[in-house]
C-alpha cells in the first residue's frame, strides 16, 4: 500500500494566458505507515501537491498510483479515494457548519454511508483522540475556542478513519501549547493506528521532532528528500530557499564546524543536548 | 472550480477611452442613453450606430466582448419584440390570424424598439468594459456629492459599494476552499434531486456566511483602528481631475447630441 507519483506536472490557469506552473515533474513514493513531512516556502507548491493526492485537483500531466492503481483511470472511484485519504485543509475550523460538535464530526462518516451506530462510534472515538471533552459534544462548534475548533475539525476527518491522513499547516496560528497538542495528537495517532501521515508545514521546527522522512519543495520541485537529520545537513541550501534549519541543528552544525567531535545528526533540542553532553564529558576525560 | 467566475467585465487596455476620467464616461453614457430616445426615424439610428462604432474602435475592446453584454437580456429583448409585434394597432394590416394581427406599423416599431434596446445595452457595456468597478464608484461618489447637502450619505454609499466589489473575489476564493474541504469529507453536491442538492449546499453556505461576517467585523475593526469616521474632511490619494482629453470628450458628446437633435428635426426619414 503506497502512493506513487510519476512525472506529475500541474499548471494553474491553463488556457487563460496567465499560466503558472505549480508543480514540475514530481516523482515520489510514499510508503505505507510513513510519517512524512513536506516542507517548503509559501508558494512552493505544497498545498497543490496535497490536493492532487486525494483527487481534488487533477494533474496536468503525469500519473498517480494509489496502492498500485492509477487514480486517473476512468473506472477509478474518486469518491472512494477521498474517503481513504483524509485531507485536513489550512484553518480547518473554517469549515465547521453543524449545530453541535458531535453532528459536525459525524458529517464525514455519514457521507461514507456507514450505519448510524458505526458513525457514532467513530465520531466519539475521533473526538476522544483529539482530546475534546465529552461535555463539549452538544455545544455549538462556533462557541469553542480557536484551538478546540481546530481539534474538532481534525476529529471530523479522523472519524472517517482514512488510511492516509494529510494535514496542511495544522499548527498555523496556534500558540506553542496548542501546536504541541496538535502535533502530539498526530504522533500518538501514527503510533497507535499506523496511519500514513503527511504533515505539510513551512516550519522546520514543527517537522523536526515528529516526522521520519522529510521532503523539501522549492518552486514546484522536490529539492531534498531524506531523514530530518540528513536534510538539515544542507543548511546553506535550505536558507537560500527561505527555510533554514531549527536552532538546535544550527548550534550542532556550528560546534562541528569549530571542530567539536559530535556523533550523529541530532534534530530536536533534547537529542542535541544529549549529544553535546556526551561530547563534553568525553572532552573532560 | 468556481474560481473561474468573474464579476464585472472590465477589459484591460490602454486606449483613450480607458484613460478618460470615469466621470466623463458615466455622464456621457447617460447622455447617450437619453439621446436614444430623442429621435424616431432611421437616420437617428444610423447616426447613433456610427457614433458607438467609433467608440468601440477607440476603446480597443474586441467587438465579441461588447456583443456579449446582450446575452443576458436576450429573453427580455425577444419578449418585448413580440409584444410590440402583436399588440400594435393601426397602419396597414399585413397578417391577420385569429387574435394575432401584424401591421406594418407594428413591424416598424418592433425593429426600432429592439434596436434601441440593443444600442442601450451595448452603450452601457462599453462603459463597464472600459472602467474598473473602483473607478466607477469613485466617479459616482464625486458626481453625487451635491446630494450631501440634502443629507444623502454619498460617501458612505460609495464606500459600501467599493467594499462589496472588493469582497467578491475574496468570497469566491473562500467558497472554493470550503467546497474542497467538504468534498474531502465526502460531501456530494452533484447527485440527487433538486431538494437534496439544495440541502447539500448547507455545509458550504453556513461556513461562508460565518466567514463573511467574521471578515466584515475584522474590516470594521481595522477601519476603526485607523480612525475612519466617514467622508467629512477626507482627501483622496488619486483625486479625480479633468484633463484636456476629458473636456474634448465632453465636446464630442455635445456635438453628437446636437447632430442627433438636428437630424431629428430636419431630416425627412
Amino acid at each position: 500500500m503506497s502512493i506513487k507519483l510519476q512525472n506529475v506536472n500541474f499548471i494553474y490557469g491553463q488556457g487563460t494566458g496567465k499560466e503558472k506552473q505549480a508543480l514540475k515533474n514530481i516523482n515520489i513514493e510514499i510508503n505505507d505507515g510513513e510519517f512524512l513531512g513536506l516542507a517548503g516556502h509559501t508558494g512552493s507548491g505544497k498545498s497543490t501537491l496535497v490536493q492532487l493526492l486525494n483527487g481534488l485537483e487533477r494533474a496536468t500531466s503525469g500519473e498517480i498510483f494509489y496502492n498500485g492503481q492509477n487514480i486517473y483511470d476512468k473506472s477509478y472511484n474518486m469518491r472512494k479515494l477521498r474517503s481513504k485519504t483524509g485531507l485536513v485543509f489550512q484553518y480547518p475550523e473554517h469549515q465547521l457548519f453543524e449545530t453541535t460538535v458531535i453532528n459536525d464530526v459525524q458529517f464525514g462518516p455519514k457521507n461514507l454511508g456507514l450505519p448510524q451506530l458505526e458513525v457514532e462510534l467513530r465520531s466519539f472515538n475521533a473526538l476522544k483522540m483529539a482530546g475534546i471533552d465529552d461535555s463539549l459534544l452538544d455545544v455549538s462548534p462556533f462557541a469553542l475556542s480557536g484551538g478546540q475548533k481546530r481539534r474538532v475539525a481534525i476529529a471530523g476527518v479522523l472519524a472517517m478513519q482514512p488510511e492516509v491522513l494529510v494535514l496542511d499547516e495544522p499548527a498555523a496560528g496556534l500558540d506553542p501549547a496548542g501546536r504541541d497538542e496538535i502535533l502530539g495528537l498526530l504522533k500518538k495517532l501514527h503510533k497507535e493506528s499506523n496511519t500514513t501521515i503527511i504533515l505539510v508545514s513551512h516550519s522546520m521546527e514543527d517537522l523536526a521532532g515528529y516526522v521520519d522522512r522529510m521532503l523539501v519543495m522549492n518552486k514546484g520541485e522536490i529539492v531534498l528528500d531524506g531523514k530530518p537529520g540528513q536534510v538539515f545537513q544542507f543548511e546553506k541550501e535550505l536558507e537560500k530557499i527561505g527555510l533554514g534549519v531549527p536552532q538546535p541543528a544550527k548550534v550542532i552544525h556550528q560546534l562541528k564546524e569549530a571542530g567539536a567531535d559530535i556523533k550523529g545528526e541530532p534534530v530536536t533540542a533534547e537529542e542535541s543536548i544529549e549529544a553535546i553532553y556526551k561530547w563534553l564529558s568525553k572532552e573532560a576525560l | 472550480m468556481i474560481r473561474d467566475i468573474t464579476i464585472g467585465q472590465y477589459y484591460a487596455s490602454d486606449s483613450v477611452i480607458h484613460k478618460l476620467d470615469p466621470r466623463v464616461k458615466v455622464v456621457c453614457t447617460f447622455a447617450y442613453i437619453i439621446s436614444l430616445f430623442c429621435f424616431n426615424q432611421l437616420s437617428g439610428y444610423i447616426i447613433a450606430a456610427v457614433f458607438f462604432w467609433c467608440i468601440i474602435k477607440l476603446s480597443k475592446v474586441p467587438f465579441k466582448f461588447v456583443i456579449r453584454g446582450i446575452k443576458p437580456i436576450l429573453f427580455m429583448l425577444v419578449f418585448t419584440a413580440m409584444l410590440n409585434l402583436f399588440w400594435t394597432s393601426g397602419g396597414n394590416v399585413l397578417v391577420k390570424f385569429g387574435i394575432i394581427t401584424i401591421t406594418e406599423e407594428g413591424i416598424e416599431r418592433t425593429v426600432f424598439m429592439a434596436l434601441r434596446l440593443v444600442f442601450l445595452i451595448i452603450g452601457s457595456s462599453i462603459m463597464t468594459l472600459a472602467t474598473t468597478p473602483n473607478q466607477l464608484t469613485d466617479a459616482i461618489e464625486k458626481l453625487l456629492k451635491p446630494l450631501n447637502r440634502v443629507k444623502v450619505p454619498v460617501h458612505e454609499v460609495a464606500m459600501m459599494m467599493s467594499i462589496a466589489l472588493r469582497f467578491i473575489p475574496i468570497l469566491v476564493e473562500e467558497t472554493d476552499k470550503i467546497m474542497k474541504a467538504q468534498l474531502a469529507r465526502g460531501a456530494d453536491f452533484e447527485s440527487g434531486n433538486i431538494f437534496r442538492r439544495i440541502k447539500s449546499m448547507a455545509p458550504i453556505i453556513i461556513p461562508l456566511f460565518v466567514s463573511a461576517a467574521r471578515r466584515a467585523s475584522d474590516l470594521a475593526l481595522a477601519m476603526d483602528a485607523r480612525c475612519y469616521n466617514g467622508g467629512s474632511g477626507r482627501t483622496k490619494m488619486k483625486p479625480l481631475e479633468y484633463k484636456g482629453r476629458d473636456i474634448a470628450a465632453y465636446l464630442v458628446m455635445a456635438g453628437y447630441i446636437a447632430v442627433i437633435i438636428i437630424a431629428g428635426k430636419y431630416l425627412p426619414f
